[in-house]
């Protein structure tokens, strides 16, 4: 048994109260996927937040907010201009998963296989969190340590990311054993560029490390380098290196790093093409 | 111990009030009141044989806890179509011979009903998209894809 109780607040308010009396006992679920990857040494009891109006995509000043409890079905059928995570979206899992798994439960709980983490790090995207107060984090602090920052009677509430306008262009890629599986590499890129070089880069991965991370020796190998394949190559090949990577499912390690540079190559080769046009 | 809760739901149209805990999936709530219909394979979210409709959109029964369906619309294969008059999925997939064990298939009926109802006339590539979820280990799936884009393409659907 994982859970003994549940209770299904009506508002934020009501939400955060039950959060705050059940503390370490509690259990704050929307989609309720994870549930299915992580043991309790004690039972707990079930919040379930997907009653508190805080699903929903909205856009305001060149920027899209997504309500935390916003499934990944409603990010793979929106249809904005400069809105990229349908890209995301649609790779990930299965129709299924995607109409219950919210946005805001895949960074919460982070695993290594975890796909928006990345793409939100690369997009800096922002996060509010409520408590007494409204806090907004960046993407970068929030994933470091998520369940940390979440004290009990505290949310997630949404998540901002910038459109991805003229000028600017957004890569995404992931490699998969098969198409419902878990990422073995995933990778996202969000790059501004003048001309025919690359103005300023942001780079993610994961999958292939322990937890999805920002690859900022990437992005600073990137800026001012000509906008081509090689040149892109030769900035993941010494931006990456160092890094512990991790091979999964019979790869070994250095087969992943080769795996997952190629990965991060094709996701910046896809967001210079995606800002040129 | 867990704590026994009632939970309200609508059941292929009609209100319905069940006891659950929190820990049980709504597969095993629906199959412990005789909805037999929805399957139980992998139980982790990978075979789609427990697919069914909440809310308009195709989940896996085995992932969702009952407790998530309270105050929700739920469709499952009973409520889709009878012997003497199936839903237009069903039919289509008996003339394709895309039917051997069955076992699938009412996970398959609900996947592609869900996306028709919310899109009568979809792309190929669209139907893969939402067919993603569902294993089929007899028929090699081009069937069941036939079958559901005649469905896309007919007037069968409003």
């Amino acid at each position: 048994m994982k859970l003994c109780d549940f209770v299904i607040p009506a508002d934020i308010d009501e939400a955060r109260a039950r959060l705050r009396e059940l503390g370490d006992a509690a259990f704050p679920t929307a989609g309720g996927v994870s549930l299915h990857f992580l043991r309790f040494a004690e039972p707990k009891t079930a919040v379930d937040l997907t009653r508190l109006g805080l699903s929903g995509i909205s856009r305001d000043n060149g920027r899209f907010t997504i309500g935390a409890t916003t499934p990944v079905c409603d990010l793979q059928k929106h249809v904005a201009e400069g809105w990229v995570l349908d890209r995301v979206a649609r790779r990930f899992v299965t129709q299924q998963i995607r109409n219950i798994s919210t946005l805001g439960g895949n960074i919460c709980r982070v695993f290594w296989w975890s796909d928006f983490p990345v793409a939100l790090l690369a997009l800096d995207a922002s996060v509010a969190v409520r408590g007494e107060s409204e806090t907004v984090l960046s993407a970068e602090e929030f994933l470091a340590r998520p369940l940390k920052l979440l004290k009990p009677g505290t949310l997630v509430v949404a998540i901002d990311i910038p459109a991805v306008e003229s000028g600017a262009g957004f890569g995404y890629g992931k490699e998969t054993r098969v198409g419902s599986s878990f990422s073995l590499a995933t990778a996202a890129a969000c790059v501004v560029v003048e001309g025919n070089r690359i103005k300023q880069a942001r780079v993610a991965a994961g999958a292939s490390l322990s937890m999805p991370q920002l690859l900022p020796a990437v992005g600073e190998k990137l800026a001012g380098e000509t906008a081509d394949r090689e040149a892109i190559e030769k900035a993941v090949a010494t931006g990456t290196e160092g890094l512990a990577w991790k091979g999964r499912e019979g790869m070994s390690d250095p087969y992943a790093a080769e795996l997952s540079r190629i990965i991060i190559a094709d996701a910046i080769t896809d967001a210079v093409a995606e800002a040129r046009t | 111990m867990s704590t026994v809760k009632q939970i309200s739901l609508t059941l292929n149209g009609e209100p319905k009030t069940f006891e659950t805990t929190a820990d049980e999936t709504l597969v095993d709530l629906l199959r412990r009141h005789g909805y037999r219909g929805t399957k139980t394979g992998c139980y982790e979210g990978a075979c789609g044989a427990c697919t069914v409709i909440l809310d308009g959109r195709a989940v896996y029964g085995c992932l969702l806890r009952a407790f998530q369906a309270h105050g929700r619309d739920v469709q499952t294969i009973e409520g889709a179509g009878s012997f003497d008059d199936p839903h237009p999925v069903q039919r289509a997939l008996v003339d394709e011979g895309a039917v051997q064990c069955g076992f699938c298939t009412p996970g398959m009926v609900l996947s592609a009903k869900a996306l028709l109802d919310e899109t009568p006339h979809p792309g190929s590539d669209t139907i893969k998209e939402h067919m993603d979820g569902n294993l089929c280990r007899c028929t090699g799936y081009e069937k069941i894809r036939v079958a559901v884009e005649k469905v896309a393409a007919s007037t069968a659907m409003p």
